[in-house]
């Protein structure tokens, strides 16, 4: 065997193997990044307003002439 | 009725509809699953109205939270989150303050203190929503 062939056998393979099993624990997140919010990072989307499915609200409420906010709670983090 | 709520840019959204599988937008589709069961199930059980809002508010942020409330109904129950300012405002009108107490709310708003530095987002608002509901209790 020349220097190259027992390169390419003893560090080639194991080097294969590691690369295959890397992949599939890790790959999955490596191709699909999930949309992870961390405190601090900026957030770039765009402003969402979820509603519940008008199908489970029975109480259709008519829409008052004036709301106003009376109570709640704030808080930061 | 709340599903008629629009104002200008932004999107509203019932459960996982529109960016499903694109993977571009603030969740995903099963984050947008979650949050869709805890918005349902939280206003079925309760009758309140509750609305999640998620993006920036203007300074100060309270009074734009407000200014948002106004478009809803007495009986809703705004929960304004901004992950970019990291602050949360939860809104209650005059039908819905009867049955939330700013005490009730504030315990709500500290769990999802807790989860949101945590970087749990839609965890968060789904504790939120069901501490609120819990404490309104039965329609």
């Amino acid at each position: 065997m020349t220097i190259v062939e027992t390169v390419l056998v003893f560090v080639g393979i194991p080097a294969g193997i590691v690369a295959v099993l890397v992949f599939g624990v890790y790959g999955k997140t490596l191709l699909h990044q999930p949309n992870r919010y961390r405190p601090g990072k900026a957030w770039t989307y765009p402003p969402a307003w979820y509603v519940a499915h008008p199908d489970a609200l029975d109480t259709h409420a008519a829409p008052a002439a004036s709301v106003t906010a009376v109570g709640g709670a704030s808080g930061e983090w | 009725m709340s599903g008629d709520v629009v104002s200008s840019s932004t999107q509203v959204q019932h459960g996982p509809v529109g960016q499903v599988g694109s993977g571009d937008g603030a969740f995903t589709t099963r984050q947008l699953s979650r949050l869709d069961e805890a918005l349902t199930l939280s206003s079925k059980e309760s009758g309140l109205e509750f609305s999640v809002y998620v993006g920036e508010l203007a300074a100060p942020t309270r009074a734009h939270a407000e200014a948002l409330f106004e478009q809803l109904n007495p009986i809703s129950v705004l929960l304004a989150v901004s992950p970019g300012q990291r602050c949360l405002h939860i809104v209650t009108g005059d039908e819905s303050a009867k049955r939330l107490p700013n005490r009730a709310c504030a315990l709500a708003a500290l769990a999802m203190r807790a989860a949101f530095a945590n970087g749990d987002l839609t965890g968060g608002i789904t504790i939120g929503l069901r501490m609120l509901a819990d404490s309104a209790g039965h329609a």
